[in-house]
């Protein structure tokens, strides 16, 4: 009994542990298995195997029984889910379930999750943008949050790194405001697109409206085809898992890469309790799993863990370790866990008509979905009664034009006949930054929870008056932009969407110099607790205006650097 | 062998093919007086389903390519309003076929089903001005989710208005001819 016992224990033990297989936690796998550590890989959901487990991939929309709509049953089941843009009859498989999986809202709150292996990188909008120097420097220079305890500098190499892998569709646009990165030829702008990006050069000092950056290969080189991936075939279909592997997800790209070196364990269906805490070493030992099937309580074991759960898991699980040494969770002697979470405003929207340039229309898909109009606001001083800035998307397209009025042969004909082209419909949405506040933050239910005994996060996040300062200057600025290229028919909209709908959610586990303001260090190590990094949105300090999943995946890759650096010199 | 019978067989495995085998097949073919789909929520009789059939027919008849009937339009409204659509709209929808089928009568003097196509397509084309709340909701109903599953189905898609799966291009200065 006692060699079984050992036995298990040394099977159960690894040299990394990576909690969550999303983008960040599988940079983290794929670092650590090719520089030859046996890694663990846990995953809370089922697995899902590039391609295989695809199964709408190649649907027609005639072969989706509700044509792509979901019923009325689910979402009244599933309101949260529902709310998210990309979930769809094909799609929804990839999204956790509101009922499955219950949180509680202090204030609305829309936790848009994906429990899979490859998480949220399935489902992602692909948008890819490195932070600035001015974006690193904003807390400290503004005074909100804490000072970031790294700049571009130390990133840079990593995005460039990683950029180099999971391959960044873009083009090389010399701007200050968005450095440029190891790029794949960038995918065009259209006529419209075009028109306006020399439109605003033309009226406005320091704007800039440039093609999209995307995580697709628009030009694979040999280390993608080494992947099993190839070109982006624009099918748009994104969402449903791509067979081409066309765009960057954890299951095309790092995670297969990771089980190559013979070093991944990859465990599906392993709900993370807590990180086991070891007092005489001072140092984290393992972590505790429910197994989500057999219901079983296990522990693995390994010298480094790193915590990739998606933002707000990861501050439930390390909220969720307790021990006697950190009894409000690990790390958290100044109660600042769960605190300072922040989010990107997307609330706002502006349309308008272009009658101009009527000789062309679009072809095909664009995987980039259009233009990218970087942060102009507050970059290199403060300009604005707010801080802070927004960035936004730009897109231009055409629509065939349906008389649906007629009934019989009329409307039969209407409907088949190559139609008349509208004229042109531009678009735009804002991505803007948002400032962590302390009541802004998310803390354990002490009675509730969820049905593999994990207590129920609590979270209290909302917009705040700053929030719409930065729309307001949106809706102006935007509106002046189009005036100014002659479109017509401007409408500004709120889409009154809840915070959380971005999907952007970050911190509550901040990065920052000092022990008694945040938790992390420079490295995304706890600093109280070196063998436990953090490094997927939860790291987060402040927000700036970018998706932010390319910085989540540099920090990892850097983050792994260190650890196994530090494990060689014996520092871990 | 009553041909009506083997007409919806016909269709039905026609109905299978389309739907990808989505939708689910009733134990017999036939359970005399009932619809020939199963569906959670809305009540059927078989003589609303054939009605519904002809209406479909009307909006998007058949001519020298299907309409309608012959791709089941009939059913893709009734699956749809049975799982898509809100208790309320599904409410509306039985109320508004009884009330059609009244008001088609009060109207012209007989039944929609012994109209003939020219005076179904006038009955039809008047709706929007003349008919009551009831009778025009189940038309518009019925009307956007016809012309939903026409342009989504399968023939449409492959034979008239190719939808590409697959493009592999993005041309953003497409010239106009």
């Amino acid at each position: 009994m006692a060699n079984l016992n050992i036995d298990s224990v040394k099977t159960r033990t690894f040299d990394a542990i990576v909690i969550g297989s999303g983008a960040s936690g599988g940079w983290a796998a794929k670092e650590f298995t090719e520089k030859g550590l046996k890694t663990l890989l846990l995953e809370r959901g089922r697995d899902v195997v590039h391609v295989k487990d695809y199964p709408t991939t190649n649907l027609y929309p005639y072969e989706l029984e509700h044509r792509g709509e979901m019923t009325y049953a689910d979402k009244q089941a599933n309101p949260i889910a529902n709310r998210c843009y990309a979930y769809k009859e094909d799609t929804q498989h990839f999204f956790a379930k509101d009922e499955e999986h219950p949180y509680v809202q202090e204030k609305d709150f829309d936790w848009i999750r994906g429990y899979q292996v490859g998480g949220k990188s399935l489902l992602w909008a692909r948008q890819t943008q490195r932070w600035s120097e001015y974006d690193f420097e904003g807390p400290a220079r503004d005074g909100f949050a804490v000072d970031w305890p790294i700049r571009y500098k130390d990133i840079d190499p990593w995005y460039s790194y990683v950029e180099r892998f999971v391959g960044i569709a873009g083009n090389k646009d010399g701007l200050y405001t968005l450095p440029d990165g190891d790029f794949l030829p960038g995918y065009p702008l259209n006529a419209v697109e075009d028109y306006f990006r020399q439109s605003v050069n033309k009226n406005f000092k320091n704007r800039h409206v440039i093609s999209a950056r995307c995580a697709h290969l628009s030009e694979p080189q040999p280390i993608h085809i080494e992947q099993g991936r190839v070109k982006c075939q624009h099918r748009i279909l994104c969402q449903r898992g791509c067979p081409f592997g066309g765009y960057f997800s954890s299951n095309a790209s790092t995670i297969p890469w990771a089980q190559k070196t013979g070093n991944l364990t990859l465990r599906p269906h392993a709900v993370v309790y807590s990180i086991l805490y070891d007092q005489e070493s001072g140092k984290a030992k393992g972590v505790r799993v429910i197994d989500t099937e057999s219901l079983e309580e296990m522990e693995f074991f390994a010298d480094v863990i790193f915590v990739n759960a998606s933002a707000l898991n990861t501050n439930l699980i390390l909220l969720n370790s307790k021990s006697d040494r950190f009894p409000e969770g690990l790390g958290n002697d100044n109660g600042l866990l769960g605190k300072y979470v922040a989010f990107h405003n997307y609330t706002a929207r502006i349309s308008a008509e272009y009658d101009g340039l009527l000789e062309y229309r679009t072809d095909g898909r664009n995987p980039a979905g259009g233009g990218y109009i970087p942060n102009f606001r507050n970059v290199d001083r403060q300009e604005t009664d707010f801080l802070r800035g927004w960035a936004a998307a730009f897109g231009a397209g055409r629509s065939q034009i349906r008389d649906t009025n007629g009934i019989g042969d009329t409307l039969k004909s209407a409907l088949l006949e190559d139609s008349k082209w509208s004229n042109w419909r531009v678009h735009s949405h804002m991505m803007a930054e948002t400032i962590p506040k302390e009541e802004n933050r998310v803390w354990l239910d002490t009675d509730k929870t969820d049905k593999w005994g994990v207590p129920l996060l609590h979270i209290a996040v909302d917009y705040a008056e700053d929030d719409w300062q930065r729309r307001q200057d949106y809706y102006e600025q935007m509106t002046a932009m189009y005036e100014a290229a002659g479109f017509t028919n401007i409408r500004t909209s709120n889409d009154g969407r809840r915070p959380g709908n971005d999907i952007h959610e970050m911190g509550g586990v901040r990065m920052g110099h000092d022990p008694k303001t945040s938790l992390l260090n420079k490295w995304n190590q706890l600093h109280l607790c070196k063998n436990v990094y953090v490094t997927d949105g939860a790291c987060m300090t402040s927000t700036a205006t970018q998706n932010p999943t390319l910085t989540y995946m540099a920090l990892t890759a850097r983050a792994v650097d260190h650890a196994v650096k530090s494990l060689k010199n014996g520092d871990l | 062998m009553n041909v009506n019978v083997i007409n919806r067989r016909t269709a039905l495995r026609r109905l299978l093919y389309i739907a990808g085998g989505a939708l689910l097949l009733p134990a017999c073919y036939r359970q005399s007086g009932k619809a020939t789909i199963e569906m959670t929520n809305l009540e059927i009789e078989e003589e609303q389903e054939n009605l519904l059939a002809e209406l479909v027919e009307t909006i998007i008849p058949s001519s020298d390519t299907p309409g309608g009937k012959e791709l089941l339009l009939h059913l893709f409204v009734l699956k749809m309003v049975d799982d898509c659509h809100n208790p309320e709209d599904q409410k509306a929808f039985m109320e508004g076929i009884v009330a059609f089928s009244a008001y088609a009568h009060e109207a012209t003097g007989q039944d929609f089903m012994e109209m003939d196509a020219d005076k179904r397509l006038a009955f039809l084309e008047a709706i929007p001005e003349v008919a009551d709340e009831q009778v025009k909701r189940f038309y518009a109903i019925t009307k956007r989710r016809t012309i939903q599953g026409y342009m989504n189905s399968k023939y449409v898609m492959t034979d008239l208005k190719k939808y590409e799966l697959v493009p592999g291009r993005y041309n953003g200065y497409f010239k106009m001819t």
